[in-house]
């Protein structure tokens, strides 16, 4: 795998490096704390691409720059530094440097350079694939989770004793970033708290994502007839049953209907000490696209609503279109 | 020895050594099955249990609590899960490494399961119970550091 190397003696400043490397370029990411240490990692195969800091301990950048240069290393180097001098510029590319990047650094600078100097394009190959979502599996898939969704529906509307109204589910294939906006949305909107699920059946795996909002937990609280203040510990029984329910019968419907099992991990509980955004960034890196099913769900009479999110991997797709295929032949 | 009782005797084998608790409950909440890990933390045989409520066995759980956990895996068919930052144990079993623990108890993770006969109905549930003392203990740690660096950076500034 290509090898990205960033060397900066400043956390802060490795950190915010990486945070602007393309989110869909599949590289390893290291890090060194100074020249010394990042002429190591090159030596032993890492850093095809460096991106180096100038003011430094131990070895500054020039001269990190020079040793590369003697000992001919197979590395190319972006400078990104502080020192803006037109003198610090010409110096590392006389040095051998491809281009020099002024700090802080921008996501945008650094993607134009990487493109310039074909060491990475973003290729918009994946929109059109992902336009290309055929649409009669795009209803199969519409068709199978809108029944899933009915019966989880049917058992909460048991459960709470209330009317369960269900909109239609929407089906997309969608890109990190574009989960990261959709998780970004339902956060600033309002407080919620949240549980993932991992699961897995034959050939397919993914995960469920059940939100909540802050405010609408009393009011669960209240139909489910908890009485007494609404703490963490409430709040996370409320949450828990109800994602219980929804999660667990909606997998059994899409199971049932694809012929097959799905065993589930143990529920992960999200913002009450997590970030739920902070959840996806760690694992950015993994995945590019996921087929999402987005299931809301409100209650006749009350404000409160959550949503249901099933994320399945792309490979997974592959296994369940079969499935499918045959699903939609007993149809016709 | 034919076949079918040799794989009989090999998953019995399996319920008995694996390090997860497996409990079968009817709908009265007694106990039908009850493997090695659960004999071996509660000290208390098989025979001993067999039949007998649950609640009766263990007045540590609450009965109300425990049963509105139940009730969908009883009546919908849904399988029910109970982390340890609900409740910390169902159960009180000391802590698996009694000298290098770090916790008194042992915290769980429960997976209710409902078993469903040839008729179609659920006449019991399976209950599997996970130590997960070693997840808690280090997120708890993890909690308490963030909280002291916050506290070492608020007064920083």
């Amino acid at each position: 795998m290509f090898s990205v190397l960033i060397c900066d003696d400043s956390l802060v400043a490795r950190k915010q490096v990486a945070k602007c490397l393309p989110d869909d370029w599949d590289v390893s990411i290291h890090f060194a704390k100074h020249g010394e240490d990042a002429l190591e990692q090159i030596r032993a195969g890492k850093g095809q691409l460096l991106l180096l800091d100038l003011n430094m301990p131990v070895l500054d950048g020039y001269e990190t720059l020079k040793h590369i240069q003697e000992e001919a290393l197979p590395t190319r180097t972006i400078v990104i530094s502080g020192d803006i001098q037109p003198k610090a510029h010409n110096r590392v590319l006389e040095l051998g440097a491809l281009d020099f990047i002024q700090k802080p650094v921008n996501a945008e600078t650094l993607q134009s350079l990487l493109s310039k100097f074909d060491i990475y394009t973003k290729t918009d190959e994946p929109k059109k694939q992902l336009d290309g979502l055929d649409p009669q599996i795009r209803d199969c898939y519409q068709e199978i989770s809108n029944i899933a969704m009915g019966q989880a529906g049917d058992h909460l509307a048991r459960m709470l004793n209330v009317f369960v109204e269900l909109p239609i589910p929407n089906v997309n294939l969608i890109e990190v970033s574009e989960l990261h906006m959709m998780l970004t949305d339902i956060e600033e909107k309002e407080s919620v708290s949240g549980i993932c699920q991992g699961f897995v059946g034959p050939g397919v795996s993914g995960e469920a994502l059940f939100i909540l909002s802050d405010s609408g937990v009393g009011e669960l609280a209240q139909i489910l007839g908890i009485e007494g203040d609404i703490d963490d510990k409430t709040q996370l029984e409320v949450m828990m049953d109800a994602a219980n329910i929804l999660i667990g019968t909606c997998l059994n419907g899409l199971a049932e209907q694809l012929d097959m099992h799905f065993s589930q991990g143990h529920p992960v509980i999200l913002g009450q000490h997590y970030n739920i955004r902070d959840l996806i960034n760690t694992n950015k890196a993994r995945w590019r696209r996921t087929l999402a099913i987005e299931l809301s769900y409100g209650l006749e009479g009350f404000s409160v609503h959550c949503d249901l999110l099933l994320f399945i991997t792309e490979e997974s797709m592959k296994i369940m279109n079969a499935k499918l295929a045959h699903f939609m032949e007993d149809l016709a | 020895m034919n076949e079918e009782m040799q794989e009989f005797h090999w998953m019995m084998t399996l319920l008995q050594n694996v390090d997860v608790g497996l409990v079968v409950l009817n709908r009265d909440y007694q106990v039908k099955v009850w493997n090695g890990f659960m004999e071996s933390h509660s000290g208390l045989l098989p025979s001993h249990v067999r039949d007998k409520s649950i609640f009766e066995l263990f007045p540590e759980i609450n009965e109300d609590w425990f049963r509105r956990k139940c009730w969908p895996v009883f009546d919908l068919k849904s399988r029910a899960f109970i982390v340890w930052e609900q409740t910390t144990y169902l159960i009180r079993f000391p802590n698996y490494r009694p000298i290098t623990g770090s916790e008194e108890v042992m915290y769980q993770n429960i997976v209710l399961s409902p078993i469903v006969s040839p008729t179609g109905e659920v006449d019991a549930i399976c209950m599997m119970i996970y130590d997960v003392t070693d997840v808690a203990a280090g997120k708890k740690a993890l909690e308490s550091a963030q909280v002291a660096l916050n506290e070492t950076l608020e007064l920083q500034e």
